[in-house]
């Protein structure tokens, strides 16, 4: 092989290997979003949004038709009760879109295009308003007819989730660290609290106030008028939002454990129940049982004394918090053999879904 | 292995320094560039055996034995590459010298590329992989998440400048530029019309820089700020070592044995 040759291939190798190293978008690679009615299930996962039908498992739509490179979707789903679906762009481009759940086709007649980042949080839909954050460190004010309403309120770092409302506040909590609370009416900031950590999910709405949990590896009780008081504190971060049930907050930390706190008392209600592994996944709490979705690709229920009553496995990893509709519940593995999967409350698994190519 | 090796160090160096610079606006991208320049640091004799391996190459081309070697065993290419072989034996040359820290220097880029996209964390998983990347002694729940912000940049997007309009990709031009002026200094100008190497010189500095160019508009422009760091340093670096070739700049283009050595 002569030096032309050899040094040609090497390029050539060299520009294979930084190609496949580099190559696709890094937005790509998140787990997918899942929102759920009575009748269908909508995942979003990379260029498109399924939606399934919940009694048989059969795709009903998806958008767009066609894949399309700069558009990508993880956030979860928002419905509205006038028959919308609201979720933004993550992709190169990056739109804030309203589509018809029965049909999947656009709503408005343009999508809005105000936001300055990718949308990673979900909307929050009160009555005729949209509150949409964005990762530009702002939330989006939007009627039903996706047109702006009021200025943007300014916040601050990436807003990865959806804001939570008693009626008259609105929680937001932000990847700088802060937790915000907005009065809804004049949409002022009323304060800022300092948290200790990134906060990823969305609060748990309590009695005057609300319970975060963040990558200062703790639990905070916020009140209405700004007081933060630490709840609990575990040894690793919280990504879920905590689940409240009556007197008891159920959350987990990525160390794989779940805590069950009395909040009457403000003591666990059990000790070192570690399901399997690291979970990401918000806890959800149907009836007696407490449902975890663990990072290893297991899907658990749980008793109210923190024994396993069943175990599945859908194979992947899961990160999507598990969501309720009808008689089944819903998990949306990430990396696995199929989408969306349904079990009964038995864990007696109903269908899966795949989507077709 | 790659992301023990790799991922891991390269990542808790890059968050290591934004956490010593105070982890503001603007100082993802000077750590950034504080970690391009000990890379260069640590990969400067590499870069220097790469300089003389290549000026050996250079020389050899203009070499009257290499040269007959070439004529006479034009036909016979196991005879010419035994021939060749002895020549570098003889005089000491190491035909790879040259190639070989390019090729430690790509685990390097892809890395820190890899590393700028893990450390920024755009999306979730990203910032789930950034937990587990992060080694125990990083004070990682205070510096996360990055500030990304760098000038007029966003470090973990492609950059364009908004114009009327249109977005003018800056930082691309600039990595293309830069890329030209570096390949152009360390070309080595040849007598021979039948160099091989200066050949591959001279479609290696058409190339490069679109090649560089284009990865710049595409990925984050975290990347970008390497590039640029990196090819000034290296033209410093040519320059430090008297061994830089201003004529292929400025004309009057002389032969590689007339700058210095």
């Amino acid at each position: 092989m002569n030096t032309k040759r050899l040094i040609l291939f090497v390029l050539l190798a060299l520009g294979a290997l930084f190609l496949s190293a580099c190559s696709g978008q890094p937005l790509v690679n998140t787990w997918p979003g899942l929102a759920a009615d009575a009748e269908r299930a909508y995942i979003s996962s990379g260029s498109f949004i399924y939606a399934v039908d919940v009694q048989t498992g059969s795709e009903v739509w998806r958008y767009p038709a066609e894949a399309d490179s700069k558009i990508l979707f993880f956030a979860s789903p928002v419905l509205t009760t006038d028959g919308q679906l609201l979720i933004g762009s993550a992709g190169s481009e990056h739109p804030f879109i309203s589509l018809d759940v029965e049909t999947g086709k656009e709503n408005w007649s343009e999508p809005f295009n105000g936001g300055k980042g990718v949308w990673v949080a979900s909307p929050l839909v009160v009555d005729d308003v949209i509150y949409a954050p964005n990762t530009d460190g702002f939330m989006y004010i939007l009627n039903l007819n996706g047109k702006e309403i009021a200025d943007p309120v300014e916040l601050g770092g990436a807003l990865w989730s959806a804001p939570v409302t008693d009626g008259e506040l609105l929680y937001v909590a932000s990847l700088d660290h802060h937790l915000h609370i907005i009065n809804s009416e004049t949409l002022t900031v009323t304060e800022t609290i300092s948290i200790g950590g990134a906060v990823p999910a969305s609060p748990a709405i309590g009695m005057d106030g609300v319970f975060v949990g963040s990558f200062a590896s703790k639990v905070d009780f916020v009140s209405s008028a700004g007081v933060s008081t630490t709840v609990a504190e575990m040894g690793n971060w919280i990504w879920g939002t905590p689940a409240l049930n009556g007197e008891t907050m159920y959350y987990a930390d990525l160390d794989g454990k779940l805590y069950s706190l009395d909040l009457t008392t403000n003591r666990q209600n059990w000790d070192n129940v570690k399901p399997n592994g690291p979970v990401v996944a918000s806890p959800l709490v149907v009836g007696d049982q407490i449902y975890i979705a663990a990072e290893a690709g297991t899907f658990i229920a749980l008793d109210r004394d923190g024994k396993i009553v069943w175990e599945k496995t859908p194979g992947g990893k899961i990160y999507t918090t598990p969501v309720l509709s009808n008689e089944f519940i819903l998990v949306a593995p990430y990396q696995a053999e199929f989408a969306l999967a349904a079990y009964d409350f038995e864990g007696k698994q109903a269908w899966t879904f795949t989507p077709q190519e | 292995m790659w992301e023990t090796l790799i991922i891991q160090p390269l990542t808790n160096l890059l968050l290591w320094i934004y956490d010593v610079l105070g982890h503001g606006p603007h100082m993802f991208g000077l750590a950034i560039i504080l970690f391009t320049i000990i890379i260069k640091l640590i990969t400067w004799p590499l870069n220097a055996s790469q300089v003389k391996g290549a000026q050996a190459m250079q020389e050899l081309q203009n070499d009257k034995e290499w040269q007959d070697i070439q004529k006479k065993y034009a036909k016979d290419r196991e005879k010419l590459a035994q021939e060749q072989m002895r020549i570098y034996k003889e005089k000491g040359i190491n035909p790879f010298a040259s190639c070989l820290p390019t090729l430690i220097q790509f685990p390097i880029i892809i890395g820190l590329y890899q590393s700028i996209i893990r450390a920024l964390s755009a999306t979730p998983l990203d910032m789930l992989n950034l937990a587990r990347t992060v080694y125990p002694f990083q004070n990682v729940e205070n510096i996360i998440p990055l500030n990304s912000t760098f000038l007029w940049m966003d470090l973990g997007r492609p950059e364009a400048v908004q114009i009327l309009g249109f977005g003018l990709p800056t930082l691309a031009i600039i990595v293309a530029l830069t890329t030209w002026l570096q390949t152009k200094l360390t070309m080595p100008t040849s007598s021979n019309p039948n160099d091989q190497s200066a050949q591959m010189s001279k479609m290696m500095s058409i190339y490069m820089p679109f090649l560089l160019g284009w990865f710049a508009l595409n990925f984050a422009s975290g990347i970008s700020v390497y590039f640029i760091v990196s090819n000034i340093l290296g033209v410093v670096q040519y320059a430090a070592t008297g061994r830089a070739n201003w004529s292929n700049l400025f004309g009057g283009g002389k032969s590689s044995t007339a700058t210095k050595k």
